[in-house]
């Protein structure tokens, strides 16, 4: 059976762009122009992922109240925030509100695609029940590249999608210094050298939740970042 | 020219104050004399009037209209007030003016004065002549040479003159001595006691002090001053002149009753027809101008005084009065003048009044008042007046320069301020001073005020503008991109492949125009987003230019460090973005071949950050922009997107880290170096 993914985006050019795509890749897609029309829908059949916008219409802010919604009716279901708006702000918001990953709309139709697909694999690799994914481990941390999940000192670590795909670039290498291109490139996204020197503050603010004392990941000033064991 | 100056000399015009008070007391000093005139004038003619009712109590004779001629021998006869001592000298007359001279042909000078007593009239002559003849034992005049004084007196008739002469062989006390024919008929000289002399001997020639009994003293006399070597006469003789010198007595007793008259202060004298004075009582009171009590009422008589050049100039005498009131009241008419003693510089109003007897006048009565009561008058009022109105115009002066003063310091504090309203960094500043006074100048400061926050408002908008642009085409532009997507998935044929390729790159562009434009307004965001932590800028700056040197091939990146780590509290990230700036921007500034030097050194207050290149100088004009935003003047074209953004970003880091950004021409002008302050933890 076809996945579900609903669009909720004000934007009918770019709602219909998007559909057009992901549905080239063999999902189902409906799309929303609002909040409540989305909501109604969501109540009858939930979707199994969403894509909203921030501002929806006339609520500069309905993506967030929607996105709050949503996961208050299924805590697993994947969220991507799809927005004009690239504020650390509102990136920081809306991860806080349970999103699996926070994309600008720059982010090209391909990479959009990469990207469901990575939290539909992920969904998947989490309801096998146990198999012998790879695992990468570089001293307290471990890394499941199917299920994407992370952890330190095995304390899980909840990053988002692109920062997952951060930290994954990063500990494959250790001492390699990473770039921010090369960074870009592993996450699937672009994104400015600000967006990616705030992911990274906030990869290690995450760790640094868990473990003061967290130092892996360097900055090499000017050319970008390594994982330091 | 200041506004100081020009309320000054505003201020200046109040000086029409003293003029005007001048003005006035030149007036009212001019109404004062007048009715003084006036006033005198009265008096002299009330006392003509009376003194013409007794004509015989003033005049002598009143036939003797013959004028007064010191050339014929008349003499006028002063009035002594002491009996003076014969002792040759005259000093104790008491007798201001100089004796006349007689009349001579012969160049043989003698001069000759008369005074009179109750009783004695007394005659005193001056003769020069260097040589002293005495006279030989009782001679006769014609027997032997010696300088003799001729005196010949007119007795009560016409006819009976006596004939006296004075000579001694020893000058001394003498008497007069007269030339008697003996019985036997020769000529002897008799000695007449009566008439006592003193013939006192001098340098320049003699001087002879005579005393005569009244009584031998009629209308007319004879004197002559003759030299014992026959040189030369001075004087009058029966002979060449029969008539004789008339004698001019004072009327006795006028003075009494003249004082009677008068008040103080008040000088009045009763003259003849000649002029000369028959009686006088009353003496003046008069100060020489320019010495009145108040000394400080001198000095702006310097340019206020009494015009005394046009004044008519009397001199004095003691035997007669001169002046026009004399002349005009000795034909008829009273009249009263001011007049200046040039000798002594004082003022005096005369007052003539002619005194008529049948018609005819016969002499005049003058009176005379010193101008010292309304000089102190006018004097007081217009020292006060004039003094009160320059402490009018000093204060006025005083006040209008410090309201001056005042006013163009407000005016330099808003001057000062609207020229630093805009700062070096395009920084705003929206307060002016003097914005709350009521006056023009608080207007328009109010009015400055207004117009930078506009500026400002526009300012804001500008430094917002780029993000807001890169904002809102973000949407259309993912538009056109999520369509091309899409487009390319449906398959293409060649050649439209072709053109997504290039709407494509289309559209790569616009990403990069609109994320440069968003740059400020994101590096603004993660400012806010930012947390300070210790790092050392040396190894950021090292690392940093390694990674320069890898991107930036073509170019040259000397770097220079301090030994020593240099410990900053900041966000290192955004030290980057900083360094990124400021290298990208000299890379393009810096020509091919060229170096760009990176100098970090540590100061007594702060870090220098510096970066330099060899490209063209900075314009002085551009100087105060380059780190505003969307501030762009770059000339040349490539590929890149510029917005003036980049030095605003490093200001806005710079600002962030407490710091500072500026840019100048190398002293040597081989570039430009632009350099940033971070301050030391």
């Amino acid at each position: 059976m076809k996945k579900q993914i609903a669009i909720v985006e004000d934007e009918p050019a770019l709602r219909e762009n998007y559909a057009a795509a992901l549905a080239r890749h063999g999902y189902s897609v409906k799309t929303y122009g609002n909040r409540k029309t989305a909501m109604q829908a969501f109540h009858t059949r939930m979707p199994d992922l969403a894509i909203i916008d921030i501002s929806l219409e006339d609520e500069a802010e309905g993506g967030y109240d929607l996105c709050r919604d949503l996961r208050a009716l299924s805590a697993e279901l994947p969220i991507i925030f799809l927005t004009a708006r690239d504020s650390e702000l509102d990136a920081v918001s809306g991860l806080r509100l349970g999103a699996d990953d926070f994309l600008t709309k720059d982010v090209s139709l391909p990479h959009l695609a990469a990207r469901v697909a990575a939290l539909f694999r992920r969904i998947d690799a989490l309801r096998r029940p146990d198999n012998a994914a790879e695992i990468i481990r570089r001293g307290s941390l471990s890394i499941d590249g199917d299920k994407m999940q992370t952890t330190w000192n095995g304390v899980a670590v909840t990053l988002s999608l692109t920062e997952f795909w951060i930290v994954h670039a990063l500990a494959r290498n250790p001492g390699h210094v990473k770039n921010r291109q090369q960074l870009m490139d592993a996450a699937n996204v672009v994104l400015d050298d600000n967006t990616i020197t705030s992911h990274i503050k906030r990869v290690r603010r995450k760790f640094q939740h868990i473990d003061a004392a967290f130092d892996a990941i360097q900055t090499v000033y000017g050319m970008g970042y390594r994982w330091v064991e | 020219m200041s506004i100081r100056l020009q309320l000054l000399l505003v201020a200046l015009t109040t000086l029409v104050l003293p003029w005007a008070g001048c003005e006035y007391a030149r007036e009212l000093e001019s109404a004062l004399r007048q009715s003084q005139e006036q006033s005198l004038l009265a008096s002299a003619t009330t006392i003509a009037n009376a003194l013409s009712a007794q004509p015989q109590r003033v005049f002598h004779d009143l036939s003797d209209a013959k004028p007064f001629s010191a050339s014929a021998g008349d003499l006028y006869v002063y009035p002594l007030l002491t009996q003076p001592l014969l002792d040759g000298y005259r000093d104790d007359w008491g007798i201001a003016a100089d004796p006349v001279p007689l009349p001579t042909v012969t160049g043989y000078r003698a001069r000759v004065q008369a005074g009179s007593t109750e009783r004695f009239l007394y005659l005193y002559a001056e003769v020069d002549d260097a040589h002293f003849e005495a006279q030989p034992n009782n001679a006769p005049p014609g027997q032997g040479r010696f300088d003799r004084v001729d005196l010949t007196l007119q007795g009560a008739s016409a006819d009976a003159r006596s004939n006296y002469f004075f000579a001694t062989s020893a000058p001394g006390l003498i008497a007069a001595q007269s030339v008697v024919k003996g019985d036997d008929g020769t000529l002897r000289v008799a000695a007449e006691p009566r008439i006592q002399a003193f013939w006192l001997q001098t340098s320049m020639g003699y001087h002879l002090e005579a005393r005569i009994p009244l009584s031998f003293v009629g209308p007319h006399l004879w004197v002559e001053a003759i030299d014992g070597r026959g040189e030369g006469r001075s004087g009058i003789a029966p002979t060449a002149n029969p008539e004789g010198g008339r004698l001019f007595f004072t009327t006795a007793g006028l003075d009494a009753m003249l004082s009677t008259f008068i008040r103080d202060g008040t000088r009045v004298t009763v003259i003849d027809s000649n002029a000369l004075k028959l009686g006088s009582a009353g003496t003046l009171t008069a100060t020489p101008l320019g010495e009145s009590e108040d000394k400080g009422s001198t000095w702006y008589r310097f340019f206020l005084g009494i015009d005394t050049s046009a004044m008519p100039q009397v001199v004095p005498a003691a035997d007669h009065l001169s002046g026009d009131s004399v002349r005009a009241a000795l034909l008829g008419l009273p009249h009263a003048q001011w007049v200046l003693v040039p000798a002594s510089r004082e003022l005096l109003l005369m007052a003539a009044a002619p005194i008529a007897i049948d018609g005819h006048t016969h002499g005049a009565i003058v009176l005379e008042q010193a101008a010292d009561q309304l000089l102190a008058l006018r004097d007081r009022a217009l020292t006060r007046l004039f003094n009160l109105t320059l402490i009018a115009t000093f204060l006025s002066v005083i006040i209008m320069l410090a309201f001056a003063t005042w006013l163009s310091v407000r005016i330099g504090r808003l001057r000062s301020a609207a020229e630093s309203a805009v700062g070096s960094d395009g920084k705003i500043q929206l307060h002016m001073p003097e914005s709350a006074s009521s006056d023009e100048i608080g207007a328009l400061a109010r009015g400055f005020e207004r117009l930078l926050s506009r500026l400002n408002e526009h300012t804001q908008y500008l430094r917002t503008l780029g993000g807001k642009l890169s904002h809102e085409l973000r949407t259309p532009l993912t538009i056109v991109r999520s369509s091309l997507d899409n487009l390319e998935s449906e398959g293409l044929r060649d050649d439209q492949a072709r053109y997504i390729a290039r709407a494509r790159e289309g559209t790569v562009r616009l990403q990069s125009i609109l994320s440069a434009l968003g740059a400020a307004a994101r590096v603004e965001e993660s400012i806010k987003q930012s947390e300070r932590v210790n790092f050392d800028l040396r190894d950021l700056l090292s690392s940093a230019i390694a990674a320069y040197r890898d991107g930036f091939a073509g170019v040259r990146i000397g770097l220079e460090l301090p030994p020593d780590a240099c410990f900053a509290r900041g966000a290192p990230d955004l030290i980057v973005q900083l360094l990124d700036k400021l290298i990208e921007n000299a890379v393009d500034f810096c020509p091919r071949g060229g170096a760009i030097s990176v100098r970090l050194v540590r100061s007594q207050a702060d870090y220098l950050l510096e970066v330099g290149n060899d490209g063209p100088l900075i314009p002085a004009a551009l100087m105060g922009h380059l780190f505003e935003s969307m501030f762009e003047q770059r000339q040349g074209r490539d590929d890149k997107p510029h917005f003036g953004l980049g030095l605003y970003i490093v200001r806005l880091i710079a600002e962030f880290h407490g710091g500072t950004a500026a840019a100048a021409n190398r002293t040597d002008g081989s570039g430009v170096i632009f350099t940033v302050t971070l301050p030391l933890i």
